[in-house]
């Protein structure tokens, strides 16, 4: 499993990619960032809500109250255009990132003696 | 599912109870119980499901950015934990002591009634001894009610001056206390918010007398006993209001709501401000009614000084 201090930066973009598809709750998308990581990454309910919270500040996404099939009442959030903005800005900063990092990271099948 | 609502509550122990923080209890909670229905649904047991939920709820500090609450997040747990039995003793110390303070209360309103009597008596020519002789006794019998009153004052103060840090500082109660309280609040509110509307009802009619009987009787003797009739009225009220109020006051206290929140008790301006505001407001009282004599006037500064401290405190708390 991940820690979550490495990926801190990015989960507002990890969220951001679940809400460009459509509008999803807190739970929800929990379980999709648990799956599309293999449960490689498990997001912690506080780090979502603070997320939520901070991107629902800077205008990134908007909340609104919502029903599921089985009535239960949840908040669900939408991105907004400052939102879609944000995310791809943060998927070009992610490529340099890997880019530059990558630099730096011995390879598989390289000798380690050998650096 | 109650061992994840008692888990949330415990957590937000001693959290301010801001319109924020209990939306973030009620979504953690909700993202919680998901979480937990689907793991049962996978077959998991109980306890395992649980374990699994808390295990991954992260950590509060995570929120204090989100709720605007860092500072109190910093000093959360030095706060004292106020035992059940304190709290539970406090309520009934309240509740019992509360019928003495608003008798000294009342006693103070009634306080001129006997001075203004005679006055109004002598006005309308009803009675004819000497005017100063009639103002002598009635003072007489205003010091002597607002001496009665003290001593109810005093005599009961002893008894609830052991809880004084209650409303000066922050604490915080276990959840168990916290529940019990809350129940007594949710039982007492019902009872005291009809005697809050009736009070209101009757204080606007207490100035019926003053207003109607100058326009029916010209008689100026008249005018100060209706005077009298206003302000029994009051003086009944809020005998009322406040003998009923005791034991919610103490869990407003006790649940820190109100002027009573944690962000309240930090403000020591607006603690400032209310002991000048009203140690000005009984000097300005006393000095003018006795240099002046003008009691059928004076009284006046009551509801004034009532209304405009509502409009102080909104501004000092916010």
């Amino acid at each position: 499993m991940i820690s979550s201090d490495v990926i801190r930066g990015y989960n507002d973009t990890m969220i951001l990619y679940l809400l460009l598809k459509e509008p999803s709750y807190g739970y929800e998308i929990s379980k999709q960032i648990r799956s599309l990581t293999d449960e490689k990454y498990i997001i912690k309910e506080t780090t979502l809500y603070s997320a939520f919270k901070r991107m629902e500040n800077n205008g990134m996404i908007e909340a609104f109250a919502g029903t599921q099939t089985n009535g239960k009442p949840r908040t669900y959030y939408r991105i907004t255009d400052e939102g879609r903005k944000y995310y791809k800005e943060k998927c070009e900063e992610w490529a340099i990132t890997q880019e530059v990092v990558e630099k730096f990271i011995v390879k598989e099948n390289d000798d380690y003696e050998h650096y | 599912m109650n061992t994840i609502r008692d888990y949330l509550e415990n957590m937000f122990l001693g959290l301010p109870k801001t319109n924020d923080v209990e939306s973030a209890k009620e979504e953690l909670r909700g993202m919680m119980e998901d979480k937990y229905q689907e793991l049962k649904e996978n077959g998991k047991s109980e306890n395992e499901a649980i374990g699994i939920v808390i295990s991954e709820f992260g950590n509060l500090d995570e929120l204090a950015d989100a709720l605007g609450i860092k500072e109190v997040m910093g000093q959360k747990t030095e706060f004292p934990l106020v035992s059940y039995e304190r709290a539970m003793n406090y309520i009934e110390d309240s509740r019992a002591t509360s019928p003495k303070t608003a008798l000294g209360v009342s006693l103070c309103i009634l306080s001129p009634v006997v001075l203004l009597t005679l006055l109004g008596l002598y006005e309308s020519k009803i009675i004819s001894v000497r005017e100063d002789l009639l103002i002598a006794i009635g003072i007489f019998f205003v010091i002597s009610l607002v001496a009665i009153a003290i001593s109810l004052f005093i005599k009961d103060s002893g008894r609830l001056d052991a809880y004084k840090d209650l409303c000066t500082d922050s604490f915080r109660l276990d959840y168990k206390t916290e529940q019990m309280v809350s129940k007594i609040h949710k039982q007492e509110e019902p009872i005291y918010k009809s005697t809050v509307s009736i009070s209101v009802m009757l204080y606007i009619f207490s100035g019926l007398p003053i207003i109607v009987t100058p326009l029916i009787i010209e008689n100026g003797g008249i005018h100060i006993l209706a005077v009298v009739v206003t302000l029994i009225i009051i003086a009944l009220t809020t005998y009322n209001i406040i003998s009923k109020g005791g034991a919610i006051e103490a869990c407003r206290v006790l649940l820190q709501m109100e002027e009573y929140t944690i962000e309240n008790k930090s403000n020591t301006t607006y603690k400032t401000v209310s002991k000048v505001y009203w140690s000005v407001v009984v000097a300005a009282y006393l000095g003018y009614s006795f240099i002046t004599n003008d009691w059928s006037k004076s009284w006046i500064i009551w509801p004034v000084a009532g209304t405009l401290f509502a409009a102080v405190k909104a501004i000092m708390v916010r």
